[in-house]
């Protein structure tokens, strides 16, 4: 309040923001969506307690994203109108006329990648820590201590999801698609900054903003694959038809939820672990397994989500034409961010799905 | 619609929800006592209580005569149990006062209140045994837990398996009516709430006296807007600082119902179910709602002006980091407003965390938690990228004010640390929201990893808030001696030693926990090293006396407080690594002494000093010397009283963590030699009581002794001497500033610009700053947009 | 038996020492500057280092003094940790090494010898026993079953060298005890049923966490007669603070 010229006009806390004044000095945002946060985290522990469902909770959990989502808005509405007028550089070295929320990302990216690599290495104590399952089918010895199915006793064993996914070129298809959809989106990001930096003049703005959105565009749409694929690889499954011509015989892809893949599997058996001598099959608990899988490639996924819903924001702005030369860095910015979780999935795909 | 009206109604919507989240019922209880056992400490077998069946207690009165003798029979009908059963019932029978005997062979005592079946009783399902009222007037409950056994063979103790069991609680009245005894959680509910409602009409008095002739709300609602939704970092600031000091005092009003309940051997105002509840949150509390945001508050208000920048890097990110922390303290404390809340210790280690007998309110925590972590790893993207890109022209890396250096380091090894505390948290909420198996050792989860994703945070984290008192101290420390401080580079290489090697000392938490014996030595060997560059920096802060002239504030008396508590915090530290001592040491109440000689003589210290040294540059006022020095002598000497007997009981048996302890008494001998009481085993030694009511009553005195500051505070803001820039003698940036700063805090923003930035000078004989070759090769590499400008 | 184990009374009077020095040093200092250097001069100060605001002040430093507060600190860490060292191989002495011998076979005796200058006791054999801890009490077996990673014993341990039975303690109530022998050694393996606690013996000096599904061990080379109460030091829910048993050492 201090310190401005009473007779222009406030920014409002709502938004837009006019950034010839510098940065938003007021905001709902940061209230709203913190509250938002915490009455989605509440709700979601109403909705689920040692793994049972209430679903009396689940309105209330989207009324929390909900809240959430309304702060983003406010604070997309005091973005929106961001033309590149106020982007602040870097005064210190070593980082001198390097933009200061590109550093900021950078830096970001440093903790993001303690949370993957603090997740990999409970994966990796798990993986190495407990037997592979197949190593201990094979050893034979769970026939006689009665770990089978009829007996109902299952033994603690590492089942890595790759057992499953990496079972067949069909199976391993959705992930595989994944990992080229990501990479073509890093690729189709660059494109959008790329066009969106283009000198004035160089280029006719209508093609400009035509090629902008139409990036960005696809990198969401890509992103959406992605989620979609790994949804259909986990809960839904496909169906492969019948295609003479190349030898492809009618078969059912499944989804790992029903193959028994889940977090809670603790009477698991993989349709292969039965005893040619005794037609016995072999009971184990993967629960530790699945959690891992699970909750490590959804970690991921949320990333990408994250990711979708900033691509909706962008996807919007450039429709409207906001993207010019001299805002088309904070494309650069998102793009940090996206490389960043395409290099992920780069390591989680051969580690969870391959190996 | 205008701005009020859109105000209005936002707070009228966010005060439903608030409602809406304390009224709805928190996430399923699991029936009590899952394990069977409750404040009596019964241990019943079978997991489930069942309504169908019904205890019964007989031979009671409704109001009993002193020290008469009643008999009871007590039993149950319903239930699996069979009279053709060889195991039909067993019972466990507790009572508050008087004393219960046996009066045959199937009913056994445990101890004067408490008494259970034997073998020989377990083929029953009645018993018979006496009551003898106390001689005076108490409030009496008995607890009555029947358990009747379906009488399976299959296990060694009779069949356990498919018991069922209940409970009966009878209330019997003295003849003269007594008070019930206070319920701890409604008192700490009602004092926070007080405190709450204090904070507010402290608030509203405050906007009051600033603006007397406009005091209605059509301008008190455009003031609270904008604090609500200020990006400005000297007003999150003061954000963090109210918050941290309203939960400061919440954190010491738990601390004193502990030492309420630790004040005589053998207590009962906190029974183990509450006292668990409150060590936890007594922990959380102060290190996350308490230290980390005064340290954050700090931060917020100086880093910018002793950098010369306007702001931070990202204003708006900065007011997220806040806002997450009273929603994250919100959730944490639902759980104890219900009276479940979590009970895990702040370590919140697993599987405990996990487990069913873990109470429902540790969901909660653990959510909140994950805000926390949130707001920390925002805070820490902030300040990193402020203090790396918006030093003001002439100020190099090594020209950066200490208080600076030391925000630099502590956020550095914040923001790498708490992701790893951060997937822990997510790991054990979904254990116990969607049934993960992270933790869950039936399974093959493994405890030993939470504890080390939460150590790998836990040591760094413990640096964290150690570190910017570090910072403020050497500003103290030099500007009261007229001095700058002795050896800036080796300090700034301390520091940033002391934040590498941080991350490799945390196996010393886990000296007793089964760990690879080979990590357990290699942490021995890091944390003894620690200690180095921890005591360069103190003979560095005594060495800046020499040659100074020392003007003695009431800063300058909080500095070197400091360095008497946090050099014998220090001291008592080395004892750990002595991985034999250690054996001992661990998990007793010598840790609890030196941690609280770092935390409190340490961390809290720092901030006290840091608060009287910047007080003025904040809000324009002088605090008074007089109450200064007074809170200071006070607070140091029973401070000093409270934690150092704690050293001794550590070492003679006081274990941390339990809800109380008992002491041998001598042998007393009657008239005539006769030994009436023999000393007992089991017990600590009788100079432990006095030592714990002398603790207890230095934690009163110091628990008050801090509303002196307060006080100090408030009557300050009223009519308080208005501040000079500089009133005394700093020379970082922040001194260059009016008392209050402008907003912007330095410069103007014109065409797309910040102008009159200010420039650092230099006294030393080399020009200003110029970038090393390392920074210039890595400035290149990040391709610039811009032309680079060779300066 | 005295509060503490002697092996910790060893360590910790040198440590004493120690601290005594180093806070004597540290607070002497303080306190003779905090008097020495006191202004004198009212408001008007010296300005040795050249202090004005916006102005970075001279440099105040001394290379040698800093050196020696490196190096003299670093050598006496490397003391301190030399003489913990030798506890540390004492406390986890691998079986089968001189300092604990190998398990005990039938009739054998530990015949514990007992170094009073460093608390150090050494066995020619030791006998395998085992403590579970659930929620919320210790149950101890003194002939337990177990891997043959941990005891190849066939027979039973005599009454004489260990005995569980139960005795009243101030208020904890009933409380197991384990009767074991002076002279004797022991090694405890330890498993908890559900989560992690920890037995303190409290007059040993001596912890070590019991795990779920884990099996972990510690030494109890007894020498003294006497009782010590074991109290649980790893929180573990509800009653954490009443799980308490006895340790009774006789002739």
């Amino acid at each position: 309040m201090s310190g401005h010229d009473e007779e222009h006009h406030h920014p409002s806390a709502w938004g837009p923001h006019d950034w010839s004044h510098g940065a938003p000095h007021n905001s709902w945002a940061p209230l709203i969506m913190s509250v938002g946060f915490g009455i989605f985290l509440f709700m979601l522990a109403g909705a689920f307690t040692n793994g049972i469902f209430d679903a009396s909770y689940v309105p209330l959990v989207f009324v929390g994203l909900l809240v959430s989502l309304f702060g983003l808005i406010i604070w997309w509405r005091q973005d929106m109108s961001f033309d590149g007028s106020y982007e602040p550089m870097a005064t210190g070295a070593p980082f001198k006329n390097i933009q200061i929320r590109k550093v900021s990302i950078w830096v970001f990216l440093m903790s993001e990648m303690m949370v993957f690599t603090s997740l990999f290495s409970t994966y990796i104590r798990y993986r190495t820590g407990i037997e592979n399952c197949q190593t201990v089918f094979e050893r034979g010895d769970w026939v006689e201590q009665g770990y089978t199915l009829e007996a109902g006793e299952a033994l603690i064993c590492f089942e890595p999801a790759s057992h499953l996914i990496a079972s067949s070129m069909w199976h391993i298809a959705p992930g595989a698609i994944n990992t080229f959809a990501l990479i073509i989106s890093s690729f189709t990001i660059v494109q959008a900054l790329r066009w969106a930096k283009k000198p004035l003049g160089t280029v006719d703005e209508e093609v400009r903003r035509k090629r902008v959105y139409r990036y960005l565009g696809s990198t969401w749409i890509l992103a959406i694959i992605f989620l979609a694929l790994k949804m259909t690889e986990w809960f839904i499954g496909f169906y492969v038809p019948e295609i003479e011509i190349l030898g492809i015989h009618e078969h059912h892809i499944h989804s790992l939820y029903s193959e028994g893949y889940l977090i809670n599997a603790d009477h698991y058996h993989h349709h292969d672990w039965v005893d040619e001598a005794t037609g016995a099959t072999m009971l184990a608990d993967i629960s530790v397994s699945a959690s891992t899988f699970y909750v490590t490639t959804g970690t991921h996924g949320v990333h990408v989500f994250g990711g979708i819903i900033g691509l909706t924001y962008m996807t919007f702005k450039a429709w409207t034409g906001g993207y010019t030369p001299t805002n088309a860095v904070s494309i650069e910015y998102f793009g940090l961010y996206w490389h960043f979780v395409d290099l992920v999935w780069v390591l989680v795909f051969p580690f969870f799905y391959l190996y | 619609m205008n701005r009020e009206k859109i105000v209005s109604r936002t707070l009228v919507i966010f005060a439903i929800l608030l409602i809406g989240m304390i009224a709805v019922p928190s996430a399923t209880s699991l029936p009590n006592g899952v394990a069977g056992v409750k404040d009596s400490g019964c241990n019943c077998h079978g997991a489930v209580t069942s309504d169908s069946v019904i205890p019964t207690l007989e031979g009671l009165p409704e109001i009993y005569n002193y020290s008469e003798v009643y008999i009871l029979n007590l039993g149950f009908t319903g239930g699996p149990s069979d009279p053709a059963n060889i195991n039909q019932g067993g019972f466990n029978l507790w009572v508050s006062d008087g004393t219960i005997s046996p009066v045959d062979a199937t009913v056994q005592s445990w101890n004067p209140n408490e008494v259970s079946h034997t073998d020989a009783g377990n083929d029953q399902t009645s018993w018979t045994m006496e009551w003898t009222a106390p001689a005076n007037d108490r409030n009496v409950e008995f607890i009555l837990h029947t358990n009747s056994v379906n009488g399976n063979a299959g296990s060694s103790e009779g069949g356990t398996s498919g018991d069922e069991w209940n409970r009966l609680s009878i209330q019997v009245s003295s003849p003269i009516v007594v008070l019930e005894q206070a319920n701890p959680f409604t008192v700490l509910t009602t004092l926070i709430v007080v405190s709450f409602v204090l904070l507010l009409l402290v608030l509203t008095f405050i906007f009051y006296q600033n603006n007397p002739e406009s005091f209605d709300w059509e301008h008190f609602a455009p003031w609270i807007a904008g604090w609500l939704t200020t990006t400005d970092h000297k007003r999150v600031g003061t954000l963090y600082f109210l918050a941290g000091f309203f939960f400061l005092g919440i954190g010491g009003i738990m601390a004193i119902l502990i030492r309420i309940q630790l004040m005589v051997p053998g207590n009962d105002f906190l029974t183990q179910d509450q006292y668990n509840q409150f060590f936890t949150l007594h922990g959380t509390t102060m290190i996350f709602l308490a230290a980390m945001p005064l340290i954050n508050g700090v931060a917020n208000w100086m880093v910018p002006l002793q950098i010369g920048a306007p702001d931070l890097a990202l204003p708006r990110l900065n007011a997220m980091s806040f806002w997450l922390q009273p929603v994250g303290a919100f959730l944490i404390f639902t759980g104890v407003f219900s009276g479940t809340g979590a009970d895990t210790g702040w370590t919140g280690y697993a599987p405990y965390i996990v487990s069913e007998t873990a109470h429902v309110g540790t969901t909660m925590w653990v959510a909140g938690q994950i805000l926390l972590v949130a707001s920390s790893t925002l805070t820490g993207i902030n300040f990193l990228t402020t203090i790396a890109v918006m030093r003001a022209p002439g100020m190099g890396w090594m020209q950066m004010p200490l208080f600076t250096w030391s925000i630099l380091v502590a956020n550095l090894m914040l923001f790498l640390s708490i992701p790893a505390f951060g997937v822990g948290l997510i790991q054990v909420y979904l254990d116990r929201v969607i049934g993960t198996a992270f933790y869950d050792a039936a399974s093959g989860g493994d405890p030993l990893l939470w504890s080390h994703l939460f150590w790998y945070f836990g040591h760094p984290e413990v640096y964290v808030v150690i570190v910017p008192a570090f910072g403020i101290i050497s500003e103290v420390v030099a500007t009261s001696a007229r001095r700058s401080v002795f050896g800036y580079r080796s300090m700034v290489y301390a520091m940033a030693g002391i934040g590498i090697v941080s991350f490799i000392v945390y196996g010393h938490h886990m000296f007793t926990s089964g760990m690879d014996p080979t990590l357990r030595f290699v942490t021995m060997l890091t944390t003894m090293l620690v200690a180095v560059p921890t005591g360069i920096k103190i003979f560095n802060w005594l060495m800046t006396m020499n040659g100074g002239s020392l003007v003695y504030r009431t800063h300058t008396l909080w500095a070197l407080g400091f360095l008497v508590t946090f050099t014998l915090g220090g001291i008592s530290g080395m004892f750990f690594p002595s991985m034999a001592m250690d054996l001992h040491l661990h998990e007793s109440y010598f840790v609890v002494a030196h941690f609280h000689y770092v935390l409190v003589g340490g961390t809290v210290f720092g901030l006290f000093c840091g608060v009287y040294y910047w007080f003025p540059k904040m809000t324009g006022k002088m605090l008074s010397e007089k109450l200064g020095v007074l809170h200071f002598l006070t607070a140091f000497i029973t401070y000093n009283g409270l934690f150092w007997p704690m050293h001794r009981l550590g070492v003679v048996g006081m274990a941390r963590r339990h809800h109380t302890y008992f002491i041998s008494v001598d042998e007393v001998r009657g008239v005539n030699g006769e030994v009436i009481t023999e000393a007992v085993v089991g017990a600590l030694p009788p100079e432990v009581a006095g030592w714990n009511m002398f603790i207890t009553i230095s934690a009163i005195l110091f628990f008050f002794s801090n509303f002196i500051l307060i006080a100090n505070v408030i009557i300050s803001l009223i009519r308080g001497d208005k501040a000079p820039a500089d009133p005394w003698g700093g020379w970082s940036f922040e001194w260059m500033t009016s008392s209050p700063p402008p907003t912007p805090s330095f410069g103007r923003f014109e065409n797309g610009e910040w102008h009159d930035l200010p420039t650092l000078a230099d006294a030393n004989e080399h020009i200003a700053h110029e970038p090393s070759r390392f920074a210039i090769w890595f400035n290149k590499l990040m391709v610039a947009d811009k032309e680079e400008v060779e300066n | 038996m005295a509060v503490t184990s002697p092996l910790f009374n060893v360590l910790w009077d040198e440590y004493i020492i120690w601290s005594l020095i180093v806070g004597t040093f540290t607070f002497g200092w303080l306190y003779h500057h905090s008097f020495a250097y006191r202004s004198t001069e009212g408001e008007e100060l010296p300005n040795v280092d050249e202090i004005k605001v916006g102005v970075f002040p001279k440099h105040n430093d001394d290379l040698r003094l800093e050196v020696a507060w490196t190096v003299l600190p670093f050598l006496l860490i490397i003391y301190l940790t030399y003489i913990s060292w030798a506890p540390l191989d004492h406390v986890w002495a691998a079986p089968g090494s001189d300092t604990r011998g190998d398990e005990c076979l039938l009739g054998e005796s530990s015949n514990n010898i007992f170094y009073a200058d460093t608390g150090f006791v050494n066995s020619e054999c030791y006998h395998v026993i085992e403590i579970t801890g659930q929620q919320w009490f210790w149950s101890f077996d003194c002939n337990p079953d177990l891997d043959e990673e941990f005891t190849t014993r066939d027979y039973n341990l005599s009454a004489d060298l260990c005995a569980v039975s139960s005795q009243m303690v101030e208020g904890y109530g009933m409380q197991p005890v384990i009767n074991l022998k002076a002279g004797e050694t022991y090694l405890l393996v330890m498993e908890s049923e559900d989560v992690t606690h920890a037995p303190w013996f409290l007059e040993l000096s001596t912890k070590e966490d019991v795990l779920q599904n884990q099996k972990t061990t510690m030494w109890l080379p007894m020498t003294e007669t006497g009782e010590s109460l074991i109290l649980c030091t790893e929180y573990c829910g509800d009653a954490h603070s009443l799980m308490a048993a006895v340790v009774s050492v006789h002739n």
